[in-house]
């Protein structure tokens, strides 16, 4: 299923001749002719209609459609273009803003993903619930565990088993329109203060407990990941007294942020690299005193109607070639060096993406009990109503 | 067996009313009754719901009190804003214009139901947004104004999508007006202005009632106007159970609140009906 | 006055303008103008997943209502032939489905089914013979079932209006004249609550076709419209939903046109035979 596309290695001349002979005789299928020759890549191309014609060339036990949970603005829309031409499988993509909101569609039951993009400390918890499958890496060649950086992929097995394979790392920073705000912005402590003076008004905090909660309690001078009730409390304070002074809670600030309705935002490096690279003038900060460093994994949810179509597009993001295209597009770290390697120089050097080593020593990965941590999704729940 | 005339009455009586008798026992009362029982329980440690009896979610409602007052004093606020856009026109439509053009008139209020709610108030986001009037603004030299995301968005949002729904009855009311009472009262030498006040509005309080109710009720459980346009910062209590079973997967508290906003919802019907009695000293109230 | 009433309608036809001009963009934003284009026209219906969520809304908007109509209509007949208790019941509880908020509907509906599918898929499982028992989720089937209980108790709402507004004495009349109770039915009563039967269906069609909140809760893994355009608006919308939301206006626009021609003709019939 997953190796059409290793099929479709040029052919010789005889080759063709001696397939289309065998095919005449009728001792091959139409589908193993056509992934043979290579025609299945091409009819797959030109038949952009998922299912209208591709479909029995070779992507019969593919489906014709899949269903992806991801992050805003975290792909190349080409990748799933590609990939629907080769594979003749349509890839709906449903983006959320926090990963507590697909934790609580897939307990809910009956979400149809088949693949979804949870970040590293949400992993353990999904295992645990029994929510997603252990990946069966034979259906998975493309991917080399001997390249993967272990230093942002660990989270990806429990006790040996493989449940995840890594998307991308990054951070979670501040971007600033410097057009807008004069106030050169360091940290944590900085963000809140200028968002109740400068950015009156213009401010954004995501939709999401891990980060705004976590970013407040840094700028107070705790741990991004604490659930002690008296930080928890002095965080509740600060933000409730930010609350009047911004301009949005929402986890998707790309839209406020380049219409300028918004100013400053908590920033995921893919965003700040989006961000930077269309206006320049917005920047993308790390906070001096603290802040998240993550990495987001590939998983099948066990419910998936269509694995197949899943592992097959998996395998497929897993291929450098693919993996860099969608990493110069969405402005991610990569965390295999394969693709490291391909990625070209203005990506590589820059500090947005790849920031110096000694920026990131006071990031913290998330924490997974803040995920299910009751008292955090009440506090964000309490800032949100108040 | 021959049936007896009045057996027979009751089996088809029976028949005629079990499919939506059932229906509405297994997709409301059932639902309504489970909602209850998980208002009593208890959040599983990765959330949802886990059977316990306890008050804990009632006990916790406090918290969300914010969530509440922003409902109940934007939802009769929107209301009332509806209502003073929608009487002149309904008012309009249904004396003053051209009998030729009213049918006409009247369903180009309807139309703009028929496209998504979602899709118009996405145009609002744009409208209101930095490229849409604050960017005009600035063309004018007043720099940096910020529509969207505040209350005022909401509130512009509510009125614009609830429109109709106030018009339709108020025009229906005034309608039904007898016009003879109206020259009677201009030929008795009455100013347009008493004849107003003296006639034609106490007999369309009836459909300013049923509209303000009507609006007001369905605003109680609203959730997109909000989230487009208040940015998250505007919260209702739709917005709060969305959370609740979206995000932070507290089943039970999530049932407490949406109990608690039935029974809102209850009180302020029954306020709004003794009032509407009291004003059109009829027990006929029209919801529909 | 006019002047008042003219920016009214100003008001609420701008945005749908603002609709209608961007789903001819050539750009891929559906906030700037760049350019006159019906592309965006051919890539919705390219778009298998636009196109689903549009056949599933249509499907399920139908379904609900033909169910509500139908059902609606027989206990709104029924319900006159009710004691003064039953009908009691009745009434309060078609007026509980309308006055809830699709919000609590949506979430008491999501909290029963799952409730009773925990409990009937393993019990379904250790009962079916073969090795794949079937699995009872979320899906089209709840969904039509919270929308219906609007929509049912809406086309009961109306109906009985019709009926009670009916003369006795006209079925009176026909029963006198030896016509069976199924035969005054069919061409006594339902030719006068027909058209009342016709407006219930189509607000109850407008109503699950519109829906977001109700179908946010109790859809599982099935798209309708209003989540896709949600989905869409958190994912940057292209001039995509416009195109579609173009369509549905002028399509919906020729029901319209079509139902007030239909009903003219009847009308116009109807005093010819008077």
């Amino acid at each position: 299923m997953t190796k059409w596309y290793r099929e479709n290695a040029p052919i010789t001349a005889e080759n063709l001749t001696d397939e289309w002979m065998r095919l005449k005789r009728g001792s091959v299928t139409r589908r193993h002719f056509l992934g043979v020759t290579g025609l299945g890549l091409a009819a797959a191309v030109l038949a952009r209609q998922p299912g209208l014609f591709n479909s029995a060339a070779y992507a019969g036990d593919l489906g014709t459609t899949m269903s992806l949970a991801t992050w805003p603005n975290y792909h190349d829309p080409a990748t799933f273009e590609a990939f629907t031409a080769a594979t003749g499988v349509a890839v709906e993509v449903n983006v959320f803003g926090s990963n507590e909101e697909m934790l609580a569609k897939l307990q809910a039951g009956g979400t149809g993903w088949d693949l979804f993009v949870p970040t590293n400390y949400t992993i353990s918890t999904y295992v645990k619930l029994g929510l997603i499958d252990p990946l069966d890496m034979s259906k998975l060649p493309a991917f080399s565990q001997a390249t993967e950086s272990a230093r942002f992929t660990s989270e990806g097995a429990i006790d040996g088993t493989t449940y995840a394979l890594p998307k991308n790392w990054g951070t979670t920073g501040m971007a600033v329109n410097t057009a807008k705000i004069k106030t050169k912005l360091t940290s944590w402590k900085d963000f809140f203060e200028v968002a109740m003076t400068e950015a009156d008004g213009r401010a954004m905090v995501h939709d999401y407990q891990l980060t705004t909660i976590g970013n407040a309690l840094v700028s107070l001078g705790y741990s991004f990941n604490s659930i002690k009730p008296e930080e928890l409390a002095k965080a509740e304070e600060l933000l409730i007294k930010v609350k009047p002074h911004l301009y949005g809670i929402n986890s998707d600030y790309q839209p406020g942020m380049r219409a300028t309705d918004a100013w400053m935002t908590m920033c995921w490096t893919n965003d700040g690299a989006q961000l930077n690279r269309d206006m320049p003038e917005i920047a993308y900060i790390l906070g001096t005193d603290g802040g998240e460093i993550w990495t987001d994994f590939y998983a099948i949810p066990k419910s998936a109607a269509n694995k197949p179509a899943g592992y097959a597009l998996l395998d497929y993001l897993m291929t450098p070639e693919n993996a860099v295209k969608e990493h110069i597009a969405n402005g991610a770290p990569t965390t295999d060096s394969r693709v490291l390697a391909l990625l070209p120089a203005d990506v590589t050097s820059n500090k947005i993406v790849y920031p110096d080593e000694a920026s990131l020593t006071k990031l913290e990965f998330g924490a997974a009990v803040t995920l299910t941590d009751p008292a955090r999704a009440e506090l964000m729940a309490r800032f949100k109503s108040a | 067996m021959p049936l007896t005339p009045d057996r027979k009455r009751q089996l088809v009586t029976a028949a005629l009313v079990a499919p939506a008798g059932l229906w509405l026992f297994v997709f409301l009362v059932l639902p309504f009754m489970a909602m209850v029982v998980f208002s009593f329980g208890e959040r599983a440690p990765e959330g949802g719901y886990q059977a316990a009896f306890t008050f804990a979610q009632f006990a916790n409602l406090p918290s969300r009190a914010a969530a509440f007052w922003n409902t109940m004093m934007i939802a009769p606020v929107g209301a009332f804003l509806c209502l003073i856009v929608a009487y002149p026109v309904a008012y309009y439509l249904a004396i003053k214009s051209n009998p030729k053009y009213r049918l006409v008139l009247v369903s180009l209020v309807v139309v703009p139901f028929w496209t998504s709610l979602l899709v118009r108030t996405y145009a609002w986001m744009y409208i209101l947004g930095s490229r849409g009037i604050p960017n005009l603004l600035g063309m004018i030299g007043i720099e940096d104004v910020r529509l969207l995301n505040t209350p005022g968005a909401v509130l512009l949002g509510i009125v614009y999508g609830y429109l109709p729904l106030m018009i339709m009855p108020i025009y229906v009311s005034l309608e039904k007006l007898d016009r003879r009472l109206l020259e009677a009262s201009a030929d008795l030498g009455a100013k347009p202005v008493s004849t107003f006040f003296g006639i034609t509005l106490p007999l369309s309080l009836p459909g300013v009632m049923t509209g303000v109710a009507l609006v007001t009720i369905l605003l109680l459980g609203e959730y997109l106007i909000p989230q487009l346009l208040g940015g998250g910062k505007v919260f209702f209590i739709g917005n709060a159970l969305v959370d609740l079973f979206l995000q932070s997967r507290n089943w039970p508290f999530g049932s407490a609140i949406a109990v608690t906003l039935v029974v809102v919802v209850v009180i302020v019907l029954s306020v709004a009906m003794r009032v509407a009695w009291k004003v059109s000293g009829s027990r006929q109230v029209d919801l529909v | 006055m006019r002047a008042l009433v003219t920016f009214v309608y100003l008001f609420l036809y701008a945005p749908i303008a603002l609709v209608v001009l961007f789903s001819f963009n050539a750009g891929r934003s559906a906030s700037e103008f760049t350019g006159f284009s019906t592309m965006w026209y051919g890539k919705a219906l390219g778009n298998t997943f636009l196109i689903t969520a549009l056949q599933n809304s249509l499907m399920i908007a139908f379904t609900s209502a033909v169910l509500a109509a139908v059902f609606g209509t027989m206990a709104a007949l029924g319900m006159q032939r009710l004691s003064a208790r039953g009908r009691a019941i009745f009434d309060g509880l078609f007026a509980a489905a309308i006055v809830i908020p699709g919000v609590v509907i949506g979430i008491a509906t999501l909290v029963a089914l799952v409730e009773v599918f925990s409990f009937l898929n393993p019990a379904l499982a250790s009962i079916w013979p073969g090795d794949k028992p079937p699995q009872l989720g979320l899906g089209y089937g709840s969904i039509i079932a919270a929308h219906g209980l609007f929509s049912l108790a809406l086309v009961t709402m109306i109906v009985k209006a019709r009926i009670a507004s009916l003369g006795r004495d006209i079925v009176e009349a026909s029963s006198d004249l030896y016509a069976t109770p199924f035969t005054t039915f069919r061409q006594i009563v339902l030719p006068q609550i027909l058209p009342s039967v016709l407006a219930g269906f189509l607000l109850a069609f407008t109503f699950s076709f519109d829906d977001f909140i109700v179908a946010f809760f109790v859809a599982g893994s099935k798209t309708t419209l209003p989540i896709y355009v949600f989905a869409s608006i958190r994912r940057g919308v292209t001039p995509e939903i416009n195109a579609i939301a173009t369509m549905v206006l002028v399509a919906s626009l020729l029901m319209i046109l079509i139902a007030r021609v239909l009903m003219r003709d009847k009308t116009t019939k109807a005093h010819a035979g008077e």
